[in-house]
């Protein structure tokens, strides 16, 4: 049986930006507070439209848990690695701070922990899914913009969006193959 | 024993006509900075004292390491053109090309030791759990080989029983090679990164080498013309002559390459890649591009060596003096500008503050303080030698 391939699909359409997500994820994994450490984030888009019509969507997002993943290939001591359900972790104590993988990233997803004294970033809330529950921020969406689930099963709630509606990938110019979908 | 000892005492002189000790006192004083700035990191950690970001994870640091590195990796080349390719007009600087090659290597280390949060980790996970994709792996690797073939050479060129000539010609054979491949290896550090479309390629592999062999020539040119003091003898004319002409033709490389990299930049525009070259031309970076890149480091030195066609040494010596301060800024150029197109745009709950669509960098006290630490370490270490070694036996006896 194949492993199991965890990603996100996320419906920005119904992102209120409340900023739940965020305030879950800091909580969940004690991210410090500062201006530059965050693991994820909801970023305001451009208003669409003209006066009165006006439109304007949020995008939230993370690490995105690349397939091919630039910043498991640069680092120097295998601190950045892939689990075989295609989670990108840091092990802290691997990590000698040199700040390649940053420098890699094209999502801007990393940052210098004080806590963990290393680099950090989204984990997918690995220590909840291996209890079996949902990463933090999806499970606090107040209107579930994030559905978590497993690609490789057909019945999971994300392998049934991701086969039943159109989606696309940030960046895909870079060819990072990311495992965060986005709903058209 | 105290034979053996005797011995080296021929390689031990006070040279009181060597204008050392002005960099002695010099490199001292930045010394103590360096030292203030490296008690401040482990007291406040990295975070707290470098102005690096989320944004900019690379900054300073990473300049003036790549600064002192591939200036030593230049300089292993001219060692080694002398030593194994019968380039014998070198042959006669070759103390002081190894001495110099090694301690500003080390200067070098200092400031990537420095940059890195977790050093000591370094040292044995590159062993116990190296990535061999990783091009960092590569580099770490090839100048760590670099700093002990110039240390062998060291003592080779400094042997009191005479220089083996066979043994010099292998040493500096490797210390060319090795040379080349670490400093093209520290330029697909950045070449692999894809994020960054003003780094990848093969543009920086090349350009940092040839920029080298021209920065190991200039800081050649400009030490004989300080110990000298701005009249070194004819013994070394040939030699000089020699460096002025691979300065030039490295200079003409580094222009060709320069202006098809801005071109290409320019002329597609590739997203990021024409965002970084902009930062430069008119941008946040252009002071040190027009007046550091581009005049000290290119048009002052080809004036300087068309001018005197290569025959007056003085104006070698400002030569290299002006690629010297030019090359500084164009080490932090090239860090910082590959950095400052932001990787998401700076809009209202982005986590990124941007100015005119670009990141901002500037290096904090705390930075300086310890590329003065590198600095420093490279004018007393190598000040000292002057000093109290025998560099250039043939004309001081």
């Amino acid at each position: 049986m194949a492993d199991k391939q965890y990603a996100i699909v996320l419906d920005t359409k119904k992102c209120l930006n409340c900023k739940a997500c965020t305030v879950a994820c800091k909580f969940e994994n004690f991210v410090p507070v500062g201006d530059d450490t965050y693991r994820i984030w909801v970023t305001e888009m451009p208003l669409q439209g003209k006066f009165p019509r006006l439109h304007q969507e949020y995008q939230p997002s993370q690490c995105q848990h690349c397939e091919n993943a630039p910043c498991e290939k640069v680092c120097p001591t295998k601190a950045t690695f892939r689990t075989r359900e295609g989670v990108v972790l840091v092990d802290y104590k691997k990590c000698i701070l040199c700040k390649a993988c940053m420098a890699a990233c094209p999502y801007d997803a990393r940052f210098v922990s004080d806590l963990h004294e290393a680099v950090e970033k989204c984990t997918f809330c690995m220590h909840r899914v291996s209890e079996g529950r949902e990463p933090a921020c999806v499970e606090t969406c107040p209107t579930k913009v994030r559905v978590f689930g497993d690609m490789n099963d057909p019945a999971s709630d994300a392998a049934r969006l991701l086969s039943s509606r159109q989606h696309y990938q940030l960046k895909p110019e870079k060819n990072t193959r990311p495992r965060l979908f986005y709903l058209a | 024993m105290f034979q053996s000892l005797d011995k080296y005492r021929s390689m031990i002189r006070i040279n009181k006509d060597v204008p050392s000790m002005p960099f002695i006192i010099l490199g001292a004083i930045l010394l103590f900075l360096g030292f203030i700035g490296v008690v401040r990191v482990f007291w406040q950690g990295h975070e707290a004292v470098y102005g690096v970001t989320r944004q900019v994870p690379w900054g300073l640091l990473i300049a003036t390491y790549a600064y002192f590195v591939i200036t030593s990796t230049g300089l292993a080349f001219i060692g080694g053109l002398g030593h194994a390719f019968g380039v014998t007009v070198f042959a006669k600087m070759s103390r002081r090309i190894v001495l110099l090659a090694f301690i500003i290597l080390l200067a070098g280390f200092t400031q990537i030791g420095m940059e890195l949060g977790h050093p000591f980790r370094l040292l044995y996970l590159f062993i116990l759990s190296p990535n061999f994709s990783a091009p960092i792996v590569w580099m770490g690797l090839f100048y760590s080989i670099e700093l002990v073939i110039l240390a062998i050479e060291l003592y080779v060129v400094f042997n009191p029983s005479g220089t083996n000539h066979k043994v010099a010609a292998v040493l500096g054979f490797f210390a060319l090679l090795v040379g080349i491949v670490a400093t093209s290896n520290l330029g697909f550090v950045f070449g692999s990164l894809t994020a960054r479309p003003f780094y990848h390629g093969v543009y920086f592999p090349m350009y940092l080498v040839v920029s080298g062999i021209a920065g190991g020539a200039a800081l050649l040119m400009l030490i004989y013309n300080i110990i000298y003091k701005f009249n070194v003898p004819d013994f070394y004319s040939d030699a000089m002559a020699g460096l002025g002409k691979l300065m030039g033709i490295c200079l003409g490389v580094m222009i060709f390459l320069l202006s098809w990299k801005i071109v290409s930049s320019l002329y597609t525009q590739p997203q990021d890649s024409v965002e970084a070259v902009t930062t430069l031309l008119k941008g946040p970076l252009s002071s040190h591009f027009w007046i550091g890149e581009i005049l000290l480091a290119l048009c002052l030195p080809v004036a300087l060596l068309l001018i005197s066609r290569v025959k007056n040494l003085k104006a070698l010596g400002m030569a290299g003096l002006a690629f010297m301060i030019g090359m500084f800024f164009t080490r932090y150029d090239f860090i910082v500008a590959g950095q400052l197109p932001p990787m998401r745009a700076g809009l209202e709950g982005a986590g990124v503050e941007t100015i005119a669509g670009l990141v901002q960098y500037s290096p904090s006290v705390g930075e300086w303080m310890v590329f003065a630490l590198g600095l420093g370490l490279f004018l007393f270490l190598y000040f000292m030698s002057e000093r109290f070694l025998v560099l250039d036996e043939q004309t001081r006896q």
